[in-house]
């Protein structure tokens, strides 16, 4: 299999977030084969409004998170759930991109995963990020999914490593089942 | 209030261009509404920074989201009209609605919220307002059923150069749905 260069979106902006630790956690759990780097930052964009588009432009900042978009083999999303959906600040990122020509997540093989200090560990947000994917025309890996939830028993605060044997296990799944994907589905077979 | 059977009503938009027609759509809403619902325009939210609990933590809440809140807070009702983005709520507004969920005395819980959304093509922004109603419904917000106020193929229904609703249908339906939100935030805020 050819090498995989695929980066990560981490959803919260906070230091200490868990869904960060858990992102942090993923090159080591990566397959041979697959590199994953955190994607250029997005909390800089502006808030979107077309008249900014339409006068000066598309921010510099969007551009480069979209050409790291279009230049990886796969994104990975990690990201929290907020009021039942996505942070408003993650949804922002993606409405600048989505309207760049070369829309930047068509045909991109996509993975989803999210952590949260409750049970559900942000399910509902995985499945509205599916539905905008769906629009972007990217392609969503299935299975396995990745909920993280009650995260502040699975991670080590103070170093924030993924401790679970659990979890770490079902991210390796993950991974292997999305190198699999992008190889299948990302022209890299 | 200073008249006991008025309704204060704010309206929040979700576009924040000049020439959005889900703006356009807003400031015809006091043209539309009942004698006894004032509506005007919520504080702004285009300045508030990304959500990150360490600002919040640190610097405390931005003023802004705290003037958006209270303005929520004071109000009998609440009429959000936004566009749709890919299948979902500009992020500009889910930040907005991310900052106010934190704060004590959350200001949507049993709050009435009616939508609205104007769109270009045939679906009128249905899906926005379907994920709209999810995240409120996380914040406890009493929400409006029907009539729905979907504004489909917005620039054959608004004036090119004015960007004045013209069209009486949909001029009729929002007539309906404000008369109809006026009778359910009476009923809801025990003010019937």
């Amino acid at each position: 299999m050819a090498d995989l260069n695929v980066i990560s979106i981490c959803g919260s902006l906070r230091k200490g977030s868990f869904n960060r630790m858990v992102m942090n956690g993923l090159p080591g759990l990566a397959p041979a084969g697959m590199s994953i780097k955190e994607a250029p930052p997005f909390d800089a964009f502006p808030l979107y409004n077309a008249d900014i588009q339409n006068s000066t432009g598309f921010p510099a900042p969007v551009n480069t998170l979209a050409d790291a978009i279009r230049a990886a083999d796969g994104v990975i999303f990690v990201t929290p759930e907020y009021n039942f959906s996505l942070p408003g600040g993650l949804k922002n990122a993606l409405d600048w991109v989505s309207r760049l020509q070369n829309q930047p997540f068509v045909a991109k093989p996509i993975a989803i995963q999210s952590a949260s200090p409750g049970p559900v560990g942000g399910a509902r947000v995985q499945y509205d990020l599916r539905k905008m994917m769906c629009f972007l025309d990217a392609l969503t890996l299935n299975k396995p999914e990745i909920f993280v939830g009650s995260v502040a028993t699975r991670v080590d605060e103070k170093t924030g490593e993924l401790k679970d044997e659990t979890t770490r296990n079902l991210i390796k799944q993950q991974l292997e089942s999305f190198a699999k994907f992008i190889a299948r589905h990302g022209g890299k077979g | 209030m200073a008249n006991e059977d008025n309704l204060d009503v704010i309206v929040i938009c979700g576009s924040l261009r000049k020439g959005s027609y889900n703006a356009a759509l807003a400031r015809m809403l006091p043209k539309l509404a009942p004698a006894a619902m004032k509506l005007r325009a919520a504080p702004p939210f285009d300045t508030m920074p990304f959500y990150n609990f360490d600002i919040q933590n640190t610097a405390g809440f931005p003023a802004e989201a705290t003037a958006f809140a209270d303005a929520i807070r004071a109000a009998d009702g609440v009429i959000i009209v936004s566009p749709e983005y890919n299948w979902s709520m500009p992020g500009t507004l889910k930040n907005a609605i991310d900052w106010v969920s934190r704060m004590q005395d959350q200001p949507f819980e049993d709050k009435p919220v009616a939508l609205q959304s104007a769109a270009r093509g045939a679906m009128g922004g249905a899906r926005m307002q379907y994920h709209l109603r999810q995240s409120l419904l996380s914040l406890d917000a009493v929400l409006f059923g029907r009539p729905e106020i979907i504004v489909t193929f917005a620039p054959k229904k608004f004036d090119e150069k004015t960007l004045e609703l013209t069209d009486q249908p949909t001029i009729d339906i929002v007539t309906q749905q404000l008369t109809a939100f006026d009778r359910f935030i009476r009923r809801v805020n025990g003010k019937a």
